[in-house]
């Protein structure tokens, strides 16, 4: 088979100020518009009761023991370990110890579970809204033409896609509508974003969808038991190997200078 | 096997990796790689490169990159900045600055050549 003729469109320089900058602006402006709607829209953490906060705190103290037990000589660790075991076990931080046992109620039905997922709507709202607004924007005002020409190919897959509105056959797919470049700019511009709003924004909708798609153990956990959690804690601090970081302290001063 | 990796934990323990410290060293490697990576983009669309070429290029610069990276930035001994030096400075985000390679190559590939 013959190598195809290559296909040159001439197109009017005007594109490149009409539709190129408008986009690539807007995609700009709209990031860091969702970076300050996203920083607004967070929900301050409500105020919490006093025993609520011990029972949290003291579940983070035994979690803080555990990392950093290798500070702490033996006699003083397990000194810590049997208290702290003690208490979880006999359940002496529990906000309401009356409940032990109990089950949990419908976290449907607890007010705080419900704050929860309010915030998370209204992270995926400021990610749905302008994302379909644009998408709609860029259909409505600049479909039905040939903006540019990618530097590599794709596959005829993408055609529908990339070319949509233009009711050619036998066009090279590299050549695509504005709705593509659209999707570039969607992915490429964190680098923009990083250097306009520093490294750790809510500008990209990309990676917040990463981020969404695995929930970490933070939002599960006032739906736990915290009885469990606590017997679940005493249970990893009674099988942790201690191992003192001071040991043979004297031989490894000697073996370094004398290195 | 056994007794290495707890070697590792031990020698971890002793000399331990400060979180933010990683973080900023990464955050340093991830800012230069996503400007350089932009930078190669014009290079590339202005150069008239294409598919493979254009890769190739792209995989080129980020490993001069690197090359200035261990001889400026870690003077010749990553090891004291990244707790692997492969993964986290030769290698390190040599995808996450495709992305803007891609968008400033076409770009410019399109207001220079096509």
């Amino acid at each position: 088979m013959a190598q195809p003729v290559v296909q040159t469109i001439h197109r009017d320089p005007a594109l490149f100020w009409w539709i190129l900058l408008p986009i690539t602006v807007v995609m700009i402006l709209t990031g860091i518009l969702r970076h300050y709607a996203m920083t607004l829209l967070q929900t301050t953490p409500k105020k919490q009761d006093l025993p609520k906060i011990r029972q949290q705190r003291s579940l983070v103290r035994g979690v803080n023991l555990r990392t950093n037990a290798n500070v702490l000589s033996p006699s003083s660790f397990q000194a810590r370990k049997a208290y702290m075991v003690q208490a979880y076990q006999e359940g002496k931080f529990l906000a309401d110890p009356e409940s032990r046992g109990k089950p949990r109620p419908n976290p449907m039905s607890d007010p705080a579970a419900m704050e929860g997922m309010m915030g998370m709507m209204k992270g995926n709202m400021a990610m749905m809204v302008p994302q379909s607004l644009i998408m709609g924007w860029i259909n409505a005002f600049f479909s039905g033409f040939v903006i540019m020409k990618l530097p590599f190919p794709l596959t005829p897959q993408f055609k529908s896609m990339l070319q949509s509105g233009v009711g050619t056959r036998d066009l090279d797919v590299r050549w695509v509508s504005s709705l593509s470049w659209y999707f570039l700019t969607l992915f490429g511009l964190q680098p923009v974003y990083n250097f306009i709003l520093g490294s750790n924004n809510a500008a990209n909708q990309v990676t917040q969808q990463m981020a969404m798609s695995n929930p970490g153990a933070g939002m599960m956990g006032p739906e736990q038991d915290p009885d469990k959690l606590f017997l679940n804690e005493a249970e990893n601090l009674e099988v942790l190997d201690h191992q003192w970081i001071l040991e043979g302290i004297e031989e490894r001063l000697v073996a370094k200078f004398a290195a | 096997m056994a007794a290495s990796t707890l070697d590792e934990e031990r020698e971890l323990t002793i000399h331990p990796l400060v979180a933010t410290s990683m973080q900023h060293n990464n955050q340093v490697i991830s800012n230069i790689r996503n400007l350089t990576a932009s930078l190669f983009g014009v290079a590339a669309g202005t150069l008239g490169l294409e598919s493979y070429p254009g890769f190739i290029f792209y995989l080129a610069g980020t490993l001069l990159v690197s090359i200035l990276l261990f001889v400026l930035k870690t003077e010749t001994t990553p090891g004291k900045y990244f707790y692997r030096p492969l993964g986290d400075m030769w290698l390190g985000e040599v995808f996450g600055g495709l992305s803007g390679f891609v968008l400033t190559w076409t770009l410019f590939y399109g207001l220079v050549r096509a």
